[in-house]
This record gives C-alpha cells, structure tokens and sequence, in this order.
C-alpha cells in the first residue's frame, strides 16, 4: 500500500509491540490505512483496542516495530526524534484527553509554545489570537489551574490550532469533561476543521460523536476491522 | 479539686490521644515501607553537620582529655613557678623546696655558630641534673642525662633538633658555640615530655645544661630569659588539694615574686585556649553545614508532601484530622532525620580514632582517641533541631490544604504562611538551637555575629531569590526564543529560582569568605614583607654597649634604619585596683594579662602609634610613672584615662597612672609595645635593649653576613631574621588554614548536596515539561539550550551576591577577629564563580539530560 498523492496520512502494514518478557504485549497488529487530506476520520474501538498508540504513531510519538508511516508526505522512517519533534511543530496539532497544559505557564504562554518553537516572531499575538477564537480571550493571563477542565480543553485546542497545523489528532478530547462542556468542545473541533480544512483524526469511546465524521476507523485487538463488519457493529 | 466527674473525660481524652499518637507513628512507618528514595540529600545533609560537630567535639574532648591526663608530665612538675628576665632569689628557692623536689629549666633564644662560621637562631633551653622529672626526652643515641650534658674534653654536651643540623650541616659530635661557651652535640633530640608547656618557638630547640648556660656569658642582668621552677609533690602526696595547697602556700609567703604561676590542671592555658578557640571555629563551620543542609531538608520534605499530596488528601477524606495529617509526617520526618543524624553520629564518632591512627605519631601529644557521649549527643540534639526547623514550615502547610484541592493539578503557585501554632513550634526550635550554640560558645559574641550574619544571609537570599524572580518577570520580551523560555523559567511560579538561589547562595558566600580569608592569610604571611618592614630584630643588646651596637650596624650597613628601645618583661598584676581575674576582659583583650608582656619607656611617642586620647608626656617628664596604653586593649580591659597600671619587672611591682591612649600599626613589624612608660619608671631595673634594622634592599647572603658580623662582635645579641620568623608564624597559620578548608569542605558539600536535591526536586515537572514540549516540536538542543541559559542566568545572579557577602564576612573576620589588613583577591573569587557556575549547569543538565532523552510515548499513556 503506497501513500497517493491526496492522502494526509498513509500507514502501512504497521506493528508495535510494548513492554518486554513476558509482560510484552503486540498493540498494533499489521495497521494499513489511508486517511485523505481534509477529511474528518473517527477512530473507535473498545479499551485496549490501540486507538491511542495508533494516534501516537501517526504523530511520530512511538515508532513502530515495523511498517511505514507517511504523514503529509514526509516519511517518519527517515527522520530522527528532533526531525520528528520539527515535523509535528509544523504540520500536526494534538488534543490530548487530560489537556497536557504546562502548569507553570499562563494560557497565552502555553499556546505561544508551539508559535515560539517554530520561530514565529509574533507568536504572542497570534496566541492572544486563537484563545480568543476559543472564548478564552478574557482569561490569557490565567494559569491551567485556575481555569476549569473545559477552559483548558479549549487552551489546549488553542494550542493544537496556532501554528495552522495540516493534521489535527484529537486523543479522547470529551474524556474528561461533562457531558455539556464535552460538546462544545467537539461543536468547537468540527468547526476549527470545516474552517481551516484541516485533516481531522478523532479518538473515541463515543459512537454518537464518531459518527460526526465523514468516515469512521474501527479497531479491535490491534487491527482495523473491514468497513462492513464496522457499521454492522454500529447498527 | 478535680472532680471525679471530670477526671473521667479527661483520663478517656488522653486514651484517646495517645492512641492517636499511636495510630500516626503506625502510618507514618507504614509509609515509610516504600523506601527512603526522595530522602537522601535529606538524610546526607543531616549526616554531614552532625559528622562535622560530632566529629570535631569529639576531637576536641579526645585532645583537652589527653592534656588534662598529660598535664604533670607536660609540666614537668605538679606547679611551675616562672620568672622572665630574673632568676629567683635564694630565700624563694629555698621556699620552694620546702614544698618538694625542685628542678629548674630556663629558655631563652640565641646563636648557635658552627666551625664554619655559619649561624643559626635557636631556642635554647638549659636544664638541670633533676630533668625530666616526668617523663622521657626522645633523642638518638639515647644517652643519660648527664653523660649527655657533662663538661668533657672542654666541652659542653648537647642535644639539638635535627632541623639546626640541617640547617648548619652538622653531626653528632660535632662542636659549636654559644655565646662563649663550646657545646658538642651528642645527641639528635626529637621530643620533650614538656614540649608542649612552652609554646611555638621561632628556631629549633638545643638543649644545654645550666652550667653550659652559665658559660656562655649570655644571662646578663635584664637578658630576655625565662627561668622556670618546677616543683613535684611526691607522689603519693599529689592530689589536687595538695597542688592547690602549693600554689596558695608560694603565693601567700611571696606575694611579690611576679612569677606566672601553672599548675598541672593548666599545664598549656595557651594551647587550650587555642583548642577552645579552634574548636568553636570548627564547630560553627559544623553548624554552618548543617544550617545549609536544613535548606535540602526543607526542598526533600516539601517536594516529599507534595508527592504524597494524593495519600493525604485520601487520609483526610477519610476521616483524618490536620492534626492527625500532621502528626504522621512529623514523625515520619523524625525518623528519617534520626536515621541521618545516627549516620553522622557514627562517622563523627570515629574521627580521633582516624586521626589518631593517621597522624598520631605526628602529633606533639599523646592522644587517646575515645567515644565522648556528651559530644555525640549535643550533635544528634543539633541535627534533630536543624532537621525540624527547617521541617515545620513545609510540615505545618499540610494542615491547612483543603481536600478538593489536594486532588487538582497544582503548580505550587499557592502559598499559605502555616497555622500560629506551627509558627511559634518552629520559633521555639530555633531559640533551642541558638540558646545552645551561644550557651556552648567558647566566645559568645561569635556566637551570635555567626547566628545574626546567618540569619542575615538567609533573608538576604531570600530577597535576591524574590527579587530576580520579579526582575526577569517585568524584562521586555526578548526576540531568541531560547532566552524568553530561560527567562520566563526563572519567573514561573513553582521555579526553581528561590530553592537554587538559596543553596547556591550560601555555599558561594562560605566559599567566597573561605578563599578570600585563605588569600589574605597567605598575603600576609608568605608573600613580600610589608613595606618598611625590618629585616632584623636583635635582641639581648646590653644597656651598656647600646651606642655601640647602633655603630657598629651603621658601619657595617649603609643606608639602613636603625630603630633601638629598651626592653623589659612585666607582667600585669593590678589594674585599676583589681586583680587580672577579676578584670573580666573581653575576650579580644584577654591575652594580654595571661602572660607577662614586653614593656619600654621613653621620653618621645614610638614610631607607628597615634596618640586618640590624652597628652604625651614631655621630653623633660620626670615626675611619677605615667603610662601610655593601647587604647583598644584598653578599652577591652574596661581602663580609663587616670586609672592605674601594676606591673611587676623583675619582682618589683611598679604602678603607673594610664596618662594617654595610642593606636599602634602592628602590621609595619616595627617595635611596639601595649605598654610604653615614662622615662623614669624603671629607674635602676637592669634591662636589655631590642633594635630593629631596615635595609633597603637585602640578600639571604648579605643577611648572613650581618648575622656573623653581630655575632662576632656581640656574641650575647641574639639577631632574628623577620623573613624566617615570619615563615615560622606562616606555617602555622598555613595548617590551620587547612583544616579550615577541610572543615569548609564539609559545608560546600552540603551545599553541593543541597543544589542537587534542589534540581532533582524539579525533575518530575521538568520531564513533564520536555515532553510536552518536545510534543509541540521542541528538539533536544533547544531545551538543553534553554535550561542550561536559565541555569546561567540564576547562577549568576546569584554569585555576584555570593562574592559580595562571602567578601564582606572575610573582611569583617580579616580585619576585626584577626586585626589584619584586607586585600580583595579578584582571581579566585572569579575562578570560585566559574567553578559555581559550571557546578550548577553541570548538575542541572545532567538531570535535565535524563528529563530530555525521556521518550514521550510512556509518559503521556501515564500522565
């Protein structure tokens, strides 16, 4: 399976396995899959499936034991950790379940970090700029914890969405959330993604909010299940 | 009365307590199953200030034992009676030997001249048949006494060091003279039993008998010789009554003799006074480690809390009480401070054992080394108080952390001064730890200048950890992305600014005062001379052949300054009616009634002194004795202008009323004196002359050649070169610098500790940090960079304050403990700020190095 030209994210026959002796555990199975650019792509599948290591290989988090991985055309095979670390600054936005704010740095800072790395000379700015896209315009100065889980879902959304990334990967984003709070979230993600035309790849427990997207991935033991027996499994 | 009803209630609340006391010294252990990691600077810290007091306490008791049991032989006698510039009278020996057997030893310093022509400075000690009367000499060939000392062959016999043999290229056997008597030397003399009793010499010792002494034609009336009497009570008849009963029986029956009286209890007052002394320097240095290693317990037990913040909320949700929170991590911390405080306890205990082992056969006194449990304990009582002083603080903000927030992702943002009652615990610790240290001090008034500039330092630190927090806070934003993330580190709240600062802060500024003091020293005693330093003292010149003498030098040195003033030894028996003991002089003063001191007279004011209060006596002054006084020993002694002077010169005792009050530069090495008297004062009193000589320039060959010359002509002159002496006080100073460096290694260590502990506190957030950053595209070398500038930027802030207060303690200990000049050495407080600073950033990366090679995966899947 090569990636074409139209695809965000290409894996290829892609295994991992994690831990070691007898505790080792095979996670990703033999993962083909192809994700267009500019489409929203829901991944579901029960605990333990490999929804999140899935999402980390595609954002050069984990390596895989085995396989390709292309992301907007750039393979991970031939890059280094920093040549990964350069390539998500540019090109990947992630939305982690727990928000993963620093907690030593204001709102703005945190959403500036991505901007700052990448060199932009106005990266205050355009900070100031996405948490006010966000609602978050008042609360700038505020540290993670004196926002509520909502409020720092958003910052991290800021955060993900500042340096215009091609590829946005949104780990369980409602996970820690009310039930209210979680869909403005998601109304606030699919809205980023219609607007910028971003590619979309959402990680949930939630078949209602994984039915949002155009298409849905549903993975079982470490592999992606065919698309009949999936809606068959939705039905 | 108490009534039943309510003994009742009040006997179920102390159940009910001590089961409470119970229950959380029971948690407190249970928590403790885990391990010990996260309190080993903790535990270190502790160990090392109880190691350094318990250590140098112990040492210390090892040696003032030692003394204590060696006194007698030390001595030479139960009581020494001795005498300067006279000796006793018929009728006073004969009294003395009354009370038991008698033995006289005189010292003096002189000339010894080898066939060669060539001259050394010696102390010379003559003795008589009765010696040693305790004890052993140490000399090879091992002969007796007097074979050793005997006339033979037109000589004398004698013992030299083998220092002067080397110095003189002489052998056993070969002859010298003193004075105008020929001495063989039979003997290679390496120890005497009473050594000690006599103080640091400037030359190598020879020992002569008293008839060798008399035939050198040195003991002229006023000679500068010391003449001790010592008297031995029987031994079955020498208790400490008896001994007392001596002393008080020689003072009674000769009130005026003027002679310093020691008995065995007090066989080296000096050396024991410098023991003390040297002790409470060290033990000080101790605390000093311990104080800046209560800076790492205070880091260990708040990042230890805020790991356990889960535990305890989960504690308090269920029931338990702040109290009850509390009380199980006071006593969770008690155990662990005891466990370090046992480490030190242990190793300290085996330091006079390891000294002793190492250097015993060097040390001028045989030491038993022995467990002393006073010290022991006095330094477990020192590291459980630092440990909870500077525990509390963090200890009693548990109390009050409410449960909801225990459970939210904190950044340590909040701060909370802990409840009154935690407040006045901690404030009853320290006034314990103070009261102990002034209490136990040796001079109190260091005691507590160390405690004040302690305290001071720590504030200070505190505000300059505030205050560059503040700074980089309102810095505009710089452009390099690197810099605006070292500088918003610094600024962050939960920054490791204040913990670094603080711990750098106070191992810089002992570094600082350590090497600047170091420098100083070495300035002073092994580097060039001051200027308008003499190059000689001469001393012994003959009343009579003073004119001559200053003839003589002028022929034979061209250009040269000639200084010569009479010289008599007194020492002080009243003053201001009372007694030297009861005086009570500060402590600065003291030594200047422990001994008899030199004394001049003259019509003019010294060279080097500066009248500040009074009128000099005019030049025609006949009237009665007038004195002039040093005027800070004067103040020291609590003397007046008009208030009056006893000295006893020669067994007389003379009274002087203090008419003026002078400053003396002691630092120019010329001749002055504490006392300077009226012309007449002495009238009649056989005496001797010193002079001093300042040549413009001098060579080791051309001092030689004075040496020869002045002993040709002058054989009783005695001359010193300064440069040597010099070098001789420059030794000294030398070894006891080291060991305080090797004690000051002690507090950099816990300071090294201390920031160690302070960066690995921060790791957890640090590794946090780099992968989340490095998720947003950070590489490795940026976070490097960025850590590594803002580990440069706090270690520097915090060095330029480390040099000036390190700089400022050695120049206040420089110019007022030791009264020397100060010179700033730019060179090695740099090379001290290099050293810090890549201390700091080495240690910092290192454990950032770890954070960064952390691979993001894991530890998002766990966070």
């Amino acid at each position: 399976m090569r990636a074409g030209p139209t695809d965000a994210i290409s894996l290829d026959n892609v295994n991992l396995s994690l831990g070691a002796g007898p505790a080792r555990v095979h996670i990703l199975k033999g993962i083909s899959l192809r994700i267009a650019q500019g489409s929203a792509v829901g991944m579901i599948g029960p605990s333990g499936s490999g929804k999140s290591t899935l999402l980390m290989v595609m954002a050069g988090l984990e390596r895989p034991d085995a396989g390709q991985v292309v992301v907007d055309g750039t393979s991970f095979n031939d890059l280094d950790e920093d040549g990964l670390a350069r390539f998500r600054g540019r090109s990947i936005g992630i939305v982690f379940q727990s928000f993963h704010l620093i907690p030593t740095m204001t709102a703005l800072e945190n959403v500036a970090v991505p901007l700052e790395l990448a060199g932009a000379a106005d990266a205050h700015e355009r900070a100031a700029r996405e948490l006010a896209a966000v609602g978050l315009g008042d609360r700038l100065h505020h540290y993670p914890s004196q926002l509520s889980g909502g409020e720092q879902q958003r910052v991290a959304l800021a955060r993900a969405l500042a340096p215009d990334p091609a590829i946005l990967l949104a780990d369980e984003p409602t996970g820690n959330l009310d039930e209210k709070t979680g869909q403005q979230i998601v109304d606030l993600l699919f809205a980023k993604h219609a607007e910028r035309g971003m590619t979309l790849v959402l990680v949930t427990h939630d078949n209602s909010l994984a039915q949002r997207c155009e298409r849905v991935v549903r993975l079982r033991s470490g592999r992606v299940e065919q698309p009949a027996a999936a809606h068959a499994a939705m039905a | 009365m108490t009534s039943l009803a309510s003994e009742i209630p009040a006997a179920g609340e102390k159940r009910q307590r001590d089961r409470a006391a119970a229950q959380a010294f029971r948690y407190a252990l249970r928590e403790l199953r885990g391990g010990l990691s996260g309190f080993y600077v903790f535990i270190a810290c502790i160990a090392l200030g109880v190691f350094a007091i318990a250590g140098v306490g112990t040492l210390s008791t090892s040696l003032t034992d030692s003394l204590e049991r060696e006194g007698r032989t030390l001595l030479g006698g139960d009581a020494a009676f001795s005498l300067i510039q006279r000796e006793a009278s018929a009728a006073e020996l004969a009294f003395l030997r009354t009370q038991g057997q008698v033995s006289t030893v005189s010292t003096m310093r002189g000339m010894v001249r080898a066939q060669d022509g060539r001259l050394a400075l010696v102390e010379l000690k003559s003795v008589d048949d009765n010696y040693p009367t305790l004890g052993k000499i140490k000399a090879t060939p091992d002969l007796p006494m007097r074979q050793l000392l005997d006339r033979r062959d037109g000589a004398f016999g004698a013992a030299a060091d083998g220092v002067l043999l080397a110095r003189l290229g002489l052998i056993i056997g070969d002859r010298v003279t003193v004075g105008t008597a020929t001495f063989e030397i039979r003997t290679l003399l390496s120890s005497e039993p009473d050594k000690l009793a006599g103080g640091v010499g400037l030359g190598p010792r020879f020992l002569i008998g008293e008839e060798g002494l008399r035939a050198s034609g040195l003991i002229q009336p006023g000679s500068l010789i010391r003449w001790i009497y010592r008297v031995k009570l029987p031994d079955n008849a020498a208790s400490e009554a008896a001994v007392e009963k001596l002393t008080s029986a020689v003072r009674a029956e000769l009130p005026d003799a003027g002679w310093e009286i020691r008995s065995r209890g007090n066989a080296s007052p000096q050396l024991e006074r410098n023991i003390s002394r040297f002790t409470q320097f060290l033990t000080l240095v101790g605390l000093a480690a311990l104080l800046v290693g209560g800076v790492g317990v205070a880091n260990a037990v708040k990042s230890h809390l805020d790991r356990k913040r889960d535990v305890i909320a989960t504690l308090k949700a269920l029931g338990a009480t702040g109290d009850g929170v509390f009380t199980i991590y006071l006593v969770q911390i008690l155990v662990v401070a005891l466990i370090g405080a046992l480490i030190g306890l242990a190793i300290g205990a085996m330091l006079p054992f390891a000294v002793v082992g190492a250097f015993g056969s060097l040390l001028p006194l045989p030491i038993e080394p022995a467990v002393h449990p006073t010290d022991l304990l006095l330094s477990l009582v020192y590291g459980l108080l630092t440990a909870l002083a500077f525990a509390l603080w963090p200890l009693g903000r548990v109390h009050d952390v409410p449960v909801a927030t225990l459970f939210r992702e904190t950044t340590g943002a909040e701060w909370s001064w802990p409840r009154r009652r935690y407040l006045v615990m901690m404030a009853v610790v320290l006034a314990l730890l103070i009261a102990i240290a002034v209490t136990l001090a040796y001079d109190k008034r260091i005691a507590l200048i160390f405690i004040g500039a302690s305290a001071a330092v720590f504030l200070l630190l505190r505000l300059i950890a505030l205050g560059v927090m503040a700074g980089a806070r309102r810095l505009p934003r710089p452009r390099m992305t690197l810099l605006r993330m070292a500088i918003a580190n610094i600024h962050r709240p939960g920054a490791l600014t204040p913990s670094v600062i603080l711990s750098l802060g106070l191992g810089l500024t002992v570094l600082v005062t350590i090497t600047q003091i170091d420098r100083n020293l070495q300035r002073q005693f092994t580097a060039s001379l001051p200027e308008r330093a003499p190059s000689f003292f001469f001393v012994d010149i003959p009343s009579a052949d003073g004119d001559r003498f200053d003839a003589f030098l002028r022929t034979h040195v061209t250009d040269a300054k000639i200084e010569r003033v009479p010289m008599l030894r007194g020492r002080i028996v009243e003053a201001r009616g009372l007694k030297p003991e009861e005086l009570k002089p500060s402590p600065d003063a003291a030594w200047v009634l422990q001994s008899d001191r030199g004394l001049t007279y003259t019509s003019e004011m010294p060279a080097g002194s500066k009248l500040v209060e009074g009128e000099w006596w005019g030049p025609d002054y006949r009237g009665a004795p007038l004195v002039s006084f040093e005027k800070k020993l004067a103040d020291g002694l609590g003397l007046k202008l008009g208030d009056s002077v006893t000295v006893n010169v020669l067994g007389r005792n003379v009274t002087a009323k203090i008419a003026n009050m002078r400053t003396v530069d002691w630092q120019n090495l010329g001749i002055n004196f504490v006392l300077v008297f009226s012309p007449d004062a002495f009238r009649g009193a056989p005496h001797t002359h010193i002079a001093t000589l300042t040549e413009p320039t001098s060579t080791a060959e051309s001092d030689a050649a004075i040496i020869k010359a002045v002993a040709d002509a002058f054989p009783s002159v005695t001359s010193v070169r300064v440069r040597e002496a010099l070098q001789m006080v420059g030794d000294v100073v030398t070894n006891l610098v080291l060991a305080i460096r090797g004690s000051s290694a002690v507090t950099l260590l816990a300071a090294i500790l201390v920031l160690g502990g302070a960066l690995a506190a921060g790791h957890r957030h640090r590794v946090y940090d780099a992968v989340i950053l490095k998720t947003l595209g950070a590489t490795r070398n940026r976070l490097l960079g960025a850590y590594a500038l803002e580990y440069l930027l706090i270690g520097l802030a915090t060095a330029v304050f480390g040099v000036l207060s390190g700089s400022v303690a050695a120049w206040l200990i420089v110019t007022r403990l030791m009264n020397l000049s100060f010179a700033w050495d730019g060179v090695s407080a740099a090379l001290v700020v290099a050293g810090a600073l890549a201390v700091t950033i080495g240690i910092g990366l290192a454990g950032t190095l770890l954070a960064l090679n952390q691979k993001p995966a894991p530890i998002l899947r766990n966070l």
